[in-house]
């Protein structure tokens, strides 16, 4: 990445031709393709690189695409193409080799040594709201997590993701950028308002919620900093009798150290709203050995938090 | 001046501090005599001035923040604008069972088993070394672990949360920790469990878990070991028997390799074993406490106002040897008169004491430590 940097640096175009020249017609078709696909796939899908003129278009597309998303104002997008494009890295680092990879992950800040990691950078980047990602699940020896090459792979998605939005958070579009994009512009906005708007939930009576979510919700509510395994619980359940990401979102916000970015990110891959997967509250007996149950009268019988709400809302 | 603050008086005129390191970005924190509430924000800006403080002030309990701030007298999180914060493990007897039917003494001796489990991840698991960790009684019925490895003090509470939970067993999927495997055999299926006890994580202490646990049985004599047994929690005497007498000689060189031919057996005691080996930190409820990003700890040298015993240092190569009422008692010999309100036995500084109910002259140091346990008035 710092090499294609340099390397466009080298080019010495301007954005002026980029953005106007024909020469780049092809650059700036990409650049809208790798946005459209990022908002309705959530993944880029490689173009064909023929020859050297091919990956030159290419390479001028990242940049577009970043001004466009720039330009567009779209939290909701910028979410959406900072993860796509990290998708994006990780498939092609699956075809890689060890050492592209270590050095891939240094040039992201993460340490690896052989296929070992150090615990902080693991934790700084894993999953861990994924049960196998917990730290508890996995290798750790003098201070190293070990793991397999699609596994480091992983990890540097998520550094990547959370580098490319951190850099399109602070940042402005150019204003030729607005001009030259008017209409695709405009249609992505409609898009963004048609798939951001969440169809009207269910009413939620939070009367009814089983008392290990209760507590839950009054104690992020309170500010207390809840378990790992608390907020999984919390969020599925949530989620499973439709309550939307914003509502669940509220919950978390007195939380000592609340980054809606990363809650908000968290929120949206237990709930398969930008990956593949819904997760599913756990059962009774789960919620128990982790702790989290303090069970009422309406349990007796009860083996699931949902089984609770839905017949206590009859 | 009550009995208590005056001694406490004596103490801080001339006091053991172990000043915390970056002492001008923490947040201090106290409790005075005959107050409930806690005066917070206060910062320091030099040993000198905290000194001063605890002179003029005579505390009951004095704490510091594990985090560094910007801005530590700031009254909000935002102003404060926290930097980092050191990991802190705080072990505490309050959640341990039947823990209300053990002395004082023994109460701390359970707690040191804990401390001693969570040493072991701490260095075995995540590699800290002896000099990244300071262990200190906390005057009270427990004792702190702090950490202050560069690697750890930006790591934010859900981090911090992971490396909790991974001391606890907490989310522990005993299938990420396993192998599983289906034999065919005649049409029938053979379900074996793997175990590997060379590798790191939980995944290598459960498997040397089970093998100890395995040896260990086999060692005793069957009335003993099927006795042993039945401590597990769903294991009846017939289920003892069973498993005791089939722990052949051979059967056993196969658990050792890792391999544990019936599943089912594996399934009962493997739930128990972690809850063994897994260290026991607070109650539940209360665990957030560990993982949080901006807590008070009790500084190190003070004085509790609960027992009048010293927040000391404790040398990592010398747990065992630590006698809290030996080494972490400040005061002297001379004798006190005190009304003693409840009957108590108990050894401090090597001295065994009965005392009934009634007037009694002990040394200054357990006149102290019973006025402050509310056992006596002086």
């Amino acid at each position: 990445m710092a090499e294609a940097k340099e390397w466009v640096k080298e080019q010495k175009v301007n954005i002026e031709e980029i953005l106007f020249d024909e020469l780049y017609e092809r650059a700036r078709q990409r650049g809208v393709e790798r946005v459209k696909q990022s908002l309705e796939k959530g993944i880029i899908y490689d173009a064909p690189l023929l020859n050297d003129v091919d990956c030159a278009m290419e390479i001028f597309s990242y940049p577009i695409a970043r001004m466009l998303v720039v330009a567009i104002e779209s939290d909701y997008l910028l979410r959406r193409y900072a993860l796509a494009e990290a998708k994006r890295a990780y498939e092609n680092m699956k075809n890689e080799g060890e050492d592209f990879i270590s050095y891939l992950a240094k040039e992201m800040g993460i340490e690896v040594n052989g296929e070992k990691i150090h615990f902080a950078d693991y934790l700084k980047y894993a999953p861990t709201w994924d049960m196998k990602w917990k730290l508890v699940n996995r290798e750790l020896k003098n201070g190293y997590v070990m793991l397999s090459k699609n596994e480091v792979a992983r990890l540097i998605q998520e550094a990547i993701r959370k580098k490319i939005y951190n850099e399109l958070s602070y940042i402005f579009a150019p204003p030729e950028v607005k001009k030259v994009f008017r209409n695709e512009i405009i249609a992505i906005k409609s898009r963004i308002a048609f798939k951001d708007k969440r169809a009207k939930m269910k009413e939620v009576n939070a009367d009814y919620f089983p008392p290990c979510i209760k507590s839950l919700i009054s104690a992020a509510k309170s500010g207390i900093n809840v378990p790992h395994v608390g907020r999984f619980t919390m969020v599925t359940f949530l989620n499973a009798i439709g309550m939307s990401i914003d509502e669940i979102l509220k919950i978390f916000s007195s939380s000592p150290d609340f980054n809606e970015e990363k809650t908000r990110y968290q929120i949206e891959h237990i709930t398969g709203r930008i990956s593949s997967t819904v997760y599913a509250p756990p059962k009774c007996d789960t919620i128990r050995t982790w702790g989290l149950c303090y069970p009422d009268e309406y349990c007796r019988g009860i083996k699931h938090p949902l089984f609770y709400y839905r017949r206590r809302r009859k | 001046m009550n009995f208590l603050k005056r001694k406490f008086y004596s103490y801080y005129l001339q006091p053991h501090i172990e000043f915390p390191d970056r002492i001008e970005r923490r947040e201090y924190a106290f409790i005075l005599f005959n107050e409930d509430s806690m005066h917070r924000h206060i910062s320091f800006s030099s040993k000198e001035a905290i000194l001063t403080y605890l002179k003029a002030n005579v505390p009951a309990h004095a704490y510091y923040s594990s985090a560094y701030y910007r801005t530590p007298s700031a009254s909000t999180m935002k102003e404060k604008q926290w930097m980092g914060a050191d990991l802190i493990f705080d072990l505490d007897a309050d959640h341990l069972p039947n823990i209300e039917n053990l002395t004082y003494e023994e109460t701390l001796q359970e707690v040191k088993k804990e401390l001693l489990k969570l040493l072991s991840f701490l260095t075995e698991d995540f590699g800290f070394g002896k000099h990244d960790i300071r262990i200190y009684f906390s005057g009270g019925r427990g004792y702190h672990c702090h950490i202050s490895n560069k690697s750890v003090l930006e790591l934010g509470s859900q981090e911090r949360r992971e490396i909790v939970d991974y001391i606890t067993a907490r989310g522990l999927e005993i299938k990420e920790i396993v192998g599983e495997r289906s034999i065919y055999k005649d049409r029938f299926v053979d379900k074996r469990i793997e175990i590997y006890p060379d590798h790191g994580g939980w995944k290598g202490r459960i498997a040397r878990g089970i093998i100890n646990f395995f040896k260990q049985i086999k060692s005793m004599e069957r009335e003993d070991a099927i006795k042993e047994l039945m401590k597990i929690e769903g294991i009846g005497k017939k289920i003892a028997e069973a498993l005791y007498d089939a722990l052949t000689d051979e059967r056993m060189k196969r658990i050792e390799k890792g391999m544990i031919d019936q599943a089912s057996e594996f399934r009962r005691i493997v739930k128990p074993l972690i809850k063994r080996l897994a260290v026991s930190l607070h109650s539940e409820a209360d665990e957030p406490v560990t993982a949080d990003i901006k807590r008070l700890i009790r500084l190190p040298g003070s004085l509790h106002g609960k027992t009048g015993l010293k927040v000391t240092r404790v040398d990592i190569d010398a747990i065992e040897d630590f006698d809290p009422l030996t080494h972490a008692v400040v005061f002297g010999d001379d004798m006190i008169k005190v009304n003693v309100e409840k009957p108590i036995k108990i050894k401090m500084k090597e001295n065994v004491f009965e005392l009934e109910k009634g007037a009694a002259t002990v040394p200054e140091y357990l006149a102290v430590f019973l006025v402050a346990r509310k056992m006596a008035v002086a």
